[in-house]
């Protein structure tokens, strides 16, 4: 917000520091000084009021109290005028409140016989300094006091009120206004609007209706200083998307106590600018009435809170020039008692007093030291170090690293030919920036292949991964996974084995001792099968898991792109994948004599699972068997239907001597026949 | 300096991202964050406010809820991610990029401490002496809250770099004031404390949140974030 040099300067007695100078005291010490700029003989300072201040310091009279503060100087208030009800010929007002919860005070004052007149020379000059127009006397007396105090006021004709009813209520559903800047608006339900006989007259806190504004020929005035629950004026700016400075302020919500003291100063400006009137009612409906609240400041804790001690003194003066009263606690003399003024809304619990203090000292005083702590090392994150690991892997192999958006659009489902059961899974956003992004990526691919698409005519053999989250509507809810999606054009043939290469080093690296490409009707569990040559793609397993997927893109997509080489690609779930080698990683003391490997080929029933067979490996021999690993899993041709094959390596090992061919011949018959008890079993010879 | 790095979904709950930060719904607060929310979601697995709202995180602070339901102090974690925010794109802003975010609980954490090692940070960092002041700020999670500034690395702080002819020119990278903005902190607040059922009055600490494309600009002297996510060859290959 702006606010005015010179207009700050009145609060004070003596002169204040240079703009320069008051800037960046307001910017250490209250709030960020954004701009300065000359405007004739005054300085137009453009002050970002923190969110949390704007029910007091979005106002001059709020800026100057913060000036007080900082620079340990007398605040010198303006004149008020207060009212005093004199007989008059209007009939009286008759204001009624429906919702009273969110009207926590209602106050105005009726006015009988104002003049309206043009604004004095002095009063324009103030409001254009800070961009407002002049429109006459009373409407600039209600802006002005507004941008002094922070009381928003409104000026109603009070012979356009019909009946001199005014009701104060929420709107339903529909209600029609028109306001004052010739706008029609369709409230919302729940909307607060001012309502006479005949009909809506005003959008409570936000914009005066048309029909009931001041005009060069009003006579008799109603000046209203009003307080409205801020989080449904909140609400109303939002879901009108409409606002006014007045909206903006009342939406933070301010100190019900300013509505009297709005009133006093805007009568004595229209005595001052000879707008004048009698003011024949005063009205003040405001049944809770706010008092100051307490905080017990425990002397200990704003020391150990900032990490130094500040005298008591100063923080007692640091307090008082904000408004508070500082008492000492009669129990505990390291305790003060703090009475916070009304117009605070912000001070509530003991840290936003310690707040207070560290601001206007300075926390250019507390002095900067490491803090002593227990010498206890980080926890490892192990999602973190697998990543690396394959990262660095990856980065080894020639591939270049990406980070591309989390989301998709409408484009890009076309583009990649997304049928409708795709689009069921995927993920939409309510309020996406653009069509291009209004989904969320559930596969890494897509994008990966636009990253070829953009960078071919420039690079020819490309290698590029991402590692990031994908994400995915199912049944159950939506499902986030972090995958590792990877790219790899190449002129030459035989990417495909490339990638089988690059796969088998990562699986390597993180320790992982088999991983097997399954090439029988290989379906993707992640992305789309549409994206994959059918001929050339497989499941990538470790045991019977499967992984990930990997395979040449089909060519229609490729073409379908404009990619002019072949494109190999891998999808691969990093969430399973480290999981696996967390498992792998056990710590085990190595034995000092040799292993002997024996392959193990047994025919069973598909649907036996390569965990039933290891198991039942582990019955027969657990002590000499160092590790079992599936190497291989084979349907199809050459195996009776309704079967499937299982090849494993078995490590033999002991840890107390080198173990003999006999010996181990023995443990495998034992394996072997403890595998063929169940008939449907066969160990191929 | 013995901080764990936790990490967290993407895909967050309102109460997680906003409301156990002390950050309401119907607050002008949530102005400071413009969000992506998802459309007609069929809850999120693995969560045990199943009737919130949806949406992608817009800092990862709700890690860091996360990390205090489940343990108890003192801890010291720091909280890498991406992060997202409903904007127009430009040269400085995104719509998804990476903030880290930090967090250190104790008996007796104050601003003091913190100061320490956010100056320890940007030393090691940057590799050269620097200097760090707070302003006052606010966020809804912290009190105090504060602004931090570091020395400008270019031209030490003192506002001007001299040019090839020993000519005297404004420094480019701080605007000629010598200090650069680098993130938002505060001491955590109560109310976040209780939302993770910590003992109120038995805890302090504070909390830290900088984004790291920006980090990595100043550092690797980026002057496009748009880079960072365009899959462009021509500047991915240069790292």
């Amino acid at each position: 917000m702006v606010f005015s040099y010179n207009w700050l300067q009145e609060y004070f007695e003596g002169k204040l520091p240079k703009s320069e100078k008051l800037a960046e005291l307001l910017t250490m010490h209250a709030f960020e000084v954004e701009n300065i700029e000359k405007q004739g003989k005054d300085y137009i300072l453009d002050i970002a009021v923190l969110p949390n201040r704007a029910h007091d310091c979005l106002n001059h009279v709020g800026i100057a109290r913060e000036i007080a503060a900082i620079t340990k100087r007398r605040l010198v208030l303006q004149k008020t005028k207060e009212p005093a009800e004199v007989r008059g010929t209007l009939k009286p007002l008759n204001v009624v409140i429906k919702n009273s919860e969110l009207v926590p005070r209602y106050a105005a004052l009726v006015i009988e016989g104002a003049n309206i007149v043009k604004s004095p020379k002095w009063l324009k000059e103030k409001l254009e300094a800070v961009g407002i127009n002049s429109i006459n006397t009373i409407v600039d007396i209600t802006n002005y006091v507004m941008l002094e105090l922070g009381q928003p006021l409104h000026a109603f004709d009070y012979d356009k009120i019909h009946g001199q009813v005014m009701m104060i209520r929420a709107s339903k559903e529909g209600e029609h206004i028109q306001t004052l800047d010739d706008q029609t608006l369709s409230l919302p339900k729940g909307t607060l609007v001012i309502e006479d006989v005949q009909g809506l007259i005003d959008l409570a806190g936000i914009k005066g209706g048309k029909g009931s504004g001041i005009s060069p020929k009003t006579k008799n005035i109603i000046l209203q200083a009003a307080n409205f629950d801020g989080p449904t004026i909140y609400k109303t700016k939002k879901q009108l998307g409409y606002t006014t400075q007045a909206a903006d302020i009342y939406s933070h919500g301010i100190d019900p106590n300013l509505g009297m003291e709005a009133l006093e100063r805007a009568l004595e400006l229209l005595y001052e600018t000879k707008a004048k009137g009698k003011v024949v009612q005063i009205i003040d409906i405001y049944p809770k009435k706010v008092v100051p609240r307490q905080v017990r400041l425990d002397l200990t804790y704003v020391q150990s809170l900032l990490g130094m001690q500040i005298p008591v003194k100063e923080i007692q003066q640091v307090l008082q020039t904000l408004g508070c009263k500082v008492g000492l606690s009669t129990k505990k003399s390291q305790v003060l008692l703090v009475t916070v003024p009304t117009r605070r809304l912000d001070l509530e619990i003991p840290e936003d007093l310690v707040e207070e203090v560290g601001r206007i000292h300075g926390y250019e005083k507390i002095p900067t030291a490491l803090p002593t702590v227990s010498l206890t090392p980080p926890e490892q994150n192990l999602d973190l170090f697998w990543e690396d690991i394959i990262k660095a892997a990856l980065k080894q192999s020639g591939f270049t690293e990406a980070y591309n958006y989390s989301f998709i659009g409408e484009k890009d489902l076309s583009k990649f030919v997304y049928s409708d059961q795709d689009r069921a899974k995927l993920v939409k956003l309510q309020n996406p920036v653009s069509e291009e992004f209004s989904y969320l990526r559930n596969s890494l691919l897509e994008n990966l292949l636009k990253n070829i698409a953009a960078n071919q005519r420039r690079f020819e053999n490309v290698r590029i991964f991402e590692l990031g989250t994908i994400f995915q509507q199912t049944d159950k809810g939506i499902e986030e996974a972090t995958m590792l999606g990877g790219v790899i054009t190449t002129t030459a043939e035989g990417s495909f084995y490339d990638a089988k290469g690059v796969i088998d080093f990562i699986v390597n690296q993180l320790g992982i001792p088999e991983v097997w490409y399954d090439e029988y009707e290989p379906t993707p569990e992640r992305s789309r099968q549409i994206l994959w040559q059918t001929t050339k793609c497989a499941e990538i397993k470790i045991g019977d898991q499967e992984i990930g997927f990997l395979g040449e893109i089909s060519n229609q997509m490729t073409s379908h792109l404009k990619i002019t080489q072949k494109v190999t690609a891998f999808h691969i779930d990093v969430e399973k994948l480290a999981q696996l080698a967390t498992e792998e990683k056990e710590y085990l003391p190595p034995s000092k004599y040799p292993s002997v490997v024996r392959d193990i080929a047994v025919l069973v029933p598909r649907d036996v699972r390569v965990g039933d067979v290891l198991d039942k490996i582990n019955e027969a021999e657990k002590m000499l068997v160092a590790d079992v690993d599936l190497f291989d899993m084979y349907e199809g041709e050459e195996i009776p239907d309704g079967k499937k094959n299982l090849a494993f390596h078995i490590v033999y090992q002991s840890k107390e001597k080198t173990l003999t061919n006999r010996e181990v011949d023995a443990l495998h018959d034992k394996i072997i026949k403890i595998l063929e008890t169940d008939p449907g079993w066969e160990v191929r010879k | 300096m013995g901080f764990s790095v936790v990490e967290g979904p993407e895909l967050e709950s309102e109460w997680y991202n906003f409301d156990a930060l002390n950050i309401p719904a119907n607050h002008p607060a949530r102005d400071m964050w413009d969000t992506f929310w998802i459309k007609d979601p069929k809850g999120i697995q693995n969560t045990k406010y199943k009737i919130q709202k949806l949406l992608l995180r817009t800092h990862t602070s709700p890690v860091q809820i996360r990390y205090m339901e489940s343990h108890n102090p003192p801890l010291r974690i720091i909280a890498p991610g991406r992060i997202f925010r409903y904007e127009a794109t430009d040269a400085t802003h995104e719509i998804n990029f990476y903030q880290l975010e930090g967090l250190m609980i104790g008996k007796d954490v104050s601003t003091r401490s913190f100061k320490g090692v956010i100056q320890e940070f940007y030393q090691r960092f940057f590799g050269k002496p620097v200097h760090i002041r707070l302003r006052p700020s606010y966020f809804p999670f912290t009190e105090p809250s504060f602004e931090v500034d570091m020395s400008c690395v270019l031209c030490d702080g003192k506002g001007f770099t001299l040019s090839e002819g020993s000519e005297l020119k404004g420094c480019a990278s701080c605007g000629q004031d010598g200090w650069l903005e680098m993130m938002g902190a505060g001491m955590v607040h109560p109310n976040v404390f209780k939302a993770v059922g910590y003992v109120p009055g038995e805890w302090q600490g504070f909390a830290f949140g900088m984004g790291l494309d920006r980090l990595a600009m100043m550092k690797y002297k980026i002057n496009d974030i748009r880079l960072l996510y365009s899959g462009d060859l021509r500047f991915l290959q240069q790292f």
